[in-house]
């Protein structure tokens, strides 16, 4: 029965939501999202600014609720969670305001408590090494301050799903690049499953096993890492070749000269459309970010 | 080896994990790593260069059924034995393929001919 049990538990994903809808004010935000995590995978969510990342996070977590759409949790309805549940989580919002009234320190004692497996000399240590005053009230830190302690408070959680919204803001290069290592180390070591949003896709690139790409209200693309840089290249095709240009593409931009460029993806046999075949036209591998500006635009 | 010897760059259109394998067969086939060298864990890598251990597996599983590396038990990943890693010119040849095909493409571009271009490569190779 246990085993049966565990098995369940194993295969249900951290993270499930179907046909969600949302919109502030009359403007859509989500117009219908289908998303799933698996246990163990570390997701980049990227979009543009007010593309609705931080409300997809926190419909997915159930701390706001949808118009219409299915949020689920470790395979339970996100709007209803335990506090058994809540224990298996880690969620860093971009604006941390709870508990002000607080020492950074005194914070940390306080919801180390409701932690199970709660790592009280990681938070020491991060504390230090982030040069937080552990005696300052929060409300008195800097609002990057502010989200570093709200990032050791997550990490020292030791959590099985670690949401983070925008951990990257806050933080200088050297801070960045310490947050990726816990973040890549946990993910691959303890198969921590991670969703953070980000518009600084190298950070991404190091650590995500996947990425969705948050698009006007919808996913346009949702894939590993690995395979979209293999898969998308960028064709440019002369003015005078621009008929040629294969129907399927992700995106299309005709420049003043007349000259064409689409994103284009491989065939089943790995091959690119016929049109790239042409004399003068011209395939162009594209890293993450060239990819996000090219579709996004 | 340590794993400050490869390089990461997380922005370039080639996956991270092609880069470490192409990084490992070059330094092999170069003779900076010997048959019998250990290589570094997978978590000393993921950690030193922040990415995804799993993209270091995959690294390292791959350079392994290529014949580069081999898992040696209680040492982790070493360098192949000899016979494999002093490799035949047509196999390090095989690696310049795309540096030769993107000079082939800019050439065209420029609109030159072949000849002074073989030229130069061939002074270039004299040095």
């Amino acid at each position: 029965m246990n085993a049966v049990l565990r098995e369940m538990e194993a295969t249900t994903a951290p993270l499930s939501v179907s046909g969600l809808v949302h919109c502030y004010e009359g403007s859509n935000v989500l117009t219908g999202v289908d998303l799933t995590l698996e246990p163990g995978s570390v997701l980049g969510l990227i979009g543009r600014n007010g593309a609705g990342k931080s409300t997809l996070l926190r419909i997915m977590l159930g701390l706001l609720q949808p118009l219409a759409g299915e949020a689920l949790v470790f395979g339970k309805p996100a709007l209803k969670l335990d506090d058994a549940a809540k224990a298996r989580i880690a969620y860093v919002p971009q604006q941390p305001e709870a508990l002000a009234w607080l020492t950074a320190q005194q914070m940390l004692d306080f919801v180390g408590r409701f932690y199970p497996r709660w790592d009280a000399a990681f938070a020491r240590r991060m504390l230090e090494r982030w040069q937080i005053a552990p005696n300052k009230l929060l409300a008195k830190l800097s609002p990057g301050e502010r989200q570093r302690v709200d990032l050791i408070r997550a990490l020292a959680s030791q959590p099985e799903l670690l949401v983070l919204d925008e951990p990257a803001a806050a933080l200088d290069p050297v801070a960045r690049r310490e947050l990726l290592r816990e973040v890549a180390l946990r993910a691959g070591e303890s198969g921590t499953t991670v969703l953070f949003s980000t518009h600084i896709v190298s950070d991404l690139e190091r650590v995500a096993s996947e990425i969705a790409f948050l698009h006007q209200g919808k996913l346009l693309m949702r894939c590993s890492v690995d395979e979209t840089k293999e898969h998308y290249a960028r064709l440019w095709l002369p003015a005078r070749m621009s008929a040629a240009a294969p129907a399927p593409a992700l995106s299309r931009r005709r420049h003043d000269d007349g000259s064409l460029s689409l994103v284009v993806e491989r065939d089943a046999h790995g091959q690119w459309p016929e049109a790239a075949k042409l004399p003068g036209a011209r395939v162009d591998a594209l890293g993450l970010e060239d990819l996000f500006v090219e579709i996004a635009e | 080896m340590d794993a400050s010897l490869l390089t990461v760059q997380p922005a370039a259109p080639e996956p991270i994990y092609r880069q470490i394998v192409e990084q490992l067969r070059r330094l092999i086939a170069g003779g900076q790593l010997a048959a019998g060298d250990s290589l570094p864990s997978v978590r000393d890598v993921a950690g030193f260069h922040a990415i995804n251990p799993m993209t270091v597996s995959r690294a390292y599983g791959i350079a392994e059924s290529e014949g580069l590396l081999e898992r040696q038990r209680g040492k982790g990943m070493v360098v192949a034995g000899t016979h494999k890693t002093t490799q035949a010119a047509s196999h390090r040849l095989a690696l310049l393929e795309p540096q030769l095909q993107a000079l082939v493409r800019q050439t065209r571009e420029l609109e030159l001919p072949a000849e002074p271009v073989l030229r130069r490569l061939t002074k270039l190779l004299g040095e």
